[in-house]
């Protein structure tokens, strides 16, 4: 009896708690709603789990709130961010990720309402208190505390991920998976112009004193002392290269060159960079209703094209596959289509929406590549039906609408994959 | 002799009407035309950069003419005529597409002409749009309509090469609508509509 009295006692002690913080922090909360659908959830998705529709196709993916777990912190590692950290990534974005300075187009109070409201997606902002690091006195960068910086990255091994010279093309260790299943690698520690939490040495520091949560990057706390981690951001800032901007004609010239030796020797990275930059995956993918892409399909062909009065298309798989996708091609078969636009059974496509009229400029070295990606990519079965033509009758009387009425006729692109192959089950949300 | 006209009338008929079949079955011929023309159209499109007078922004410009050039921008980016693409209004947008589920947009004005086009924009406004689809009003692009998610993943060095092309390219005055919500062709629903053409303002 008296347990069940103390037991509702506590419920209703909750309850007025949660009463009372909800009446404190509406106002703030329903402006960062709005701020948050308008802007956010896009990528974030409207709950916060990170799977807005473009998240597919982005590395690294938007950030799932619900895990309350974030990268950027001066908090011990494992702990949550404060305020002022989100405000940081919000204000002046990840560099080199979708994730721009939203400082340049949004105020501090409408920054500061919608944290409050991105902090409501996971319980730890309401369970826990941030554990804020003490950052030490800053070591001004010296020739002396470089060296000294170098001798703590030996010390610690950084080569062993981020390579001798910091670009990790040497590294031990490449590949890497992050806690959410997605690929990672070590960042290039030679631009940091690309450093996702800043490029101040004391954001530099706060990396090796918090760790990065969620990734292979720990905290070094513990394994070196504040001085030497104050040493080695001094070392890291040091071994940046110039970026082309910066450059003078030779450097620029010498630059370019060696980007495309390196781009000879790692065909297979090249060739990924360039599939993922011109956007193949795009039409050679399935796409759901909203737009967004069936993930395990990627690159699995299967998109429907109608190109009027021409024909109906169904992309291609592009996955080594041998009976489905590109397995069985060779290699000059394979840039025939990509640079000619010429079938594998000798017949020619239109100049769209197949871009072979761009891709024909592409120089050998860049054809190669994609060609030595897209064959190294996992093999996925996706059978995909033939092309359709419309029969002569109909064919004329469209030609006739469109040459003789003048009639445009649009493309239209469906949803759904045409292919054998069945979309993952965990696309079925 | 009156037979003999009519047969005339009867041959030169059908001749006629044979050719005017043939013409609405051959013409554009497409898939006929060496694909060297299609090539050299599009490559001639872009224009030269001899007229940059500093050497490291004419590289990195040839860099990005090369980016530009193979990603197939002007596909889009380029409003069409009859005979194709215009290339007097080279990169100068006006192409629409839509979705149900995103409204019609059409493609932006990529010359550096300062009222209609990116004249005005600063670099971390373009790297911005490239980069994560957000204009510099703030307005969110689909990711289905301009690529963005895949250009996100190029190297800051490659973005600036592109701005430093766009910046170079020559001026066209082509005003181009805003993002408009409503569909105007009747279409199955979740389906996304490619319409060439060019949807400029009348100036």
């Amino acid at each position: 009896m008296i347990r069940s009295k103390g037991g509702s006692l506590a419920i209703l002690g909750i309850v007025a708690l949660f009463l009372s913080h909800l009446l404190q922090a509406q106002p703030s909360l329903d402006l960062g709603k709005e701020i948050y659908m308008a802007r956010c959830s896009m990528c974030h998705g409207t709950d916060g789990k990170g799977d807005g529709a473009p998240s597919r196709a982005l590395n690294p993916k938007p950030r799932d709130f619900t895990s309350g777990k974030f990268k950027f912190r001066s908090t011990e590692s494992g702990s949550i961010p404060t305020d002022d950290d989100l405000v940081r990534t919000v204000q002046s974005g990840l560099h080199g990720t979708s994730m721009i300075d939203w400082g340049a187009l949004m105020s501090d109070d409408s920054i500061r309402a919608v944290i409050a409201y991105l902090k409501t997606f996971s319980r730890r902002f309401t369970n826990e208190k941030p554990k804020p690091v003490r950052v030490g006195t800053a070591i001004p960068s010296s020739k002396a505390s470089i060296a000294a910086g170098k001798r703590v990255y030996e010390k610690l091994q950084c080569a062993k991920c981020h390579g001798d010279d910091g670009t990790g093309a040497n590294a031990i260790q490449k590949e890497f998976t992050d806690d959410w299943g997605e690929p990672i690698r070590a960042t290039s520690l030679t631009e940091p112009w690309a450093f996702r939490g800043g490029v101040t040495a004391r954001d530099v520091y706060l990396r090796f004193r918090t760790g990065i949560d969620g990734t292979p990057m720990p905290s070094y706390k513990g394994s070196a002392s504040d001085e030497e981690m104050w040493h080695l951001a001094n070392y890291v800032l040091s071994l940046a290269r110039k970026p082309v901007w910066a450059m003078s004609e030779q450097e620029l010239k010498a630059f370019y060159d060696s980007q495309r030796e390196w781009a000879r020797n790692n065909p297979v990275a090249w060739g990924k960079y360039l599939v993922e930059t011109k956007g193949c995956g795009d039409c050679h993918s399935p796409i759901r209703e909203d737009g967004s892409m069936v993930r395990n399909l990627h690159l699995a062909g299967g998109q429907k094209w109608e190109v009027k009065p021409y024909a109906t298309l169904y992309t291609a798989n592009l996955t080594p596959d041998k009976e489905t996708g590109i397995g069985a091609l060779t290699d000059d078969q394979l840039r025939l289509a990509i640079t000619r636009g010429i079938r594998r059974d000798g017949t020619r496509m239109l100049p769209f929406p197949m871009p072979w009229p761009s891709y024909a400029s592409m120089s050998e070295e860049d054809v190669k590549a994609i060609l030595a990606y897209l064959r190294s990519m996992p093999p996925i079965k996706n059978q995909i039906p033939e092309r359709e033509t419309p029969n002569i009758f109909s064919y004329l009387i469209l030609k006739f609408r469109m040459l003789i009425l003048k009639e445009g006729f649009p493309a239209f692109i469906y949803p759904g994959n045409a292919g054998m192959a069945q979309a993952g089950k965990e696309e079925q949300q | 002799m009156k037979k003999f006209l009519k047969w005339t009338l009867i041959v030169v008929g059908s001749l006629l009407v044979i050719g005017f079949l043939g013409f609405l079955y051959m013409i554009p011929p497409l898939t006929v035309i060496p694909q060297e023309e299609f090539i050299n159209g599009t490559s001639a499109m872009h224009q030269t950069l001899d007229h940059i007078k500093n050497p490291v922004e004419r590289l990195m410009a040839e860099r990005g003419r090369y980016i530009v050039l193979t990603t197939g921008c002007s596909d889009c980016h380029t409003p069409q005529g009859e005979m194709g693409p215009i290339p007097e209004k080279f990169l100068a947008g006006g192409l629409a597409l839509a979705a149900d589920y995103a409204g019609t947009v059409y493609s932006r004005n990529l010359t550096p002409d300062p009222a209609t086009g990116l004249g005005k924009r600063t670099d971390a406004q373009l790297m911005r749009t490239l980069r994560s689809g957000v204009f510099h009003t703030g307005r969110l692009i689909n990711y289905r309509a301009m690529p963005w998610a895949g250009f996100s993943k190029m190297s800051d060095e490659d973005l600036r090469a592109v701005i430093a092309y766009l910046r170079n390219i020559k001026p066209v005055r082509h005003d181009i609508p805003d993002i408009k919500q409503t569909l105007n062709i009747a279409a199955p629903p979740h389906v996304e509509i490619f319409i060439p053409g060019d949807f400029a303002k009348h100036e």
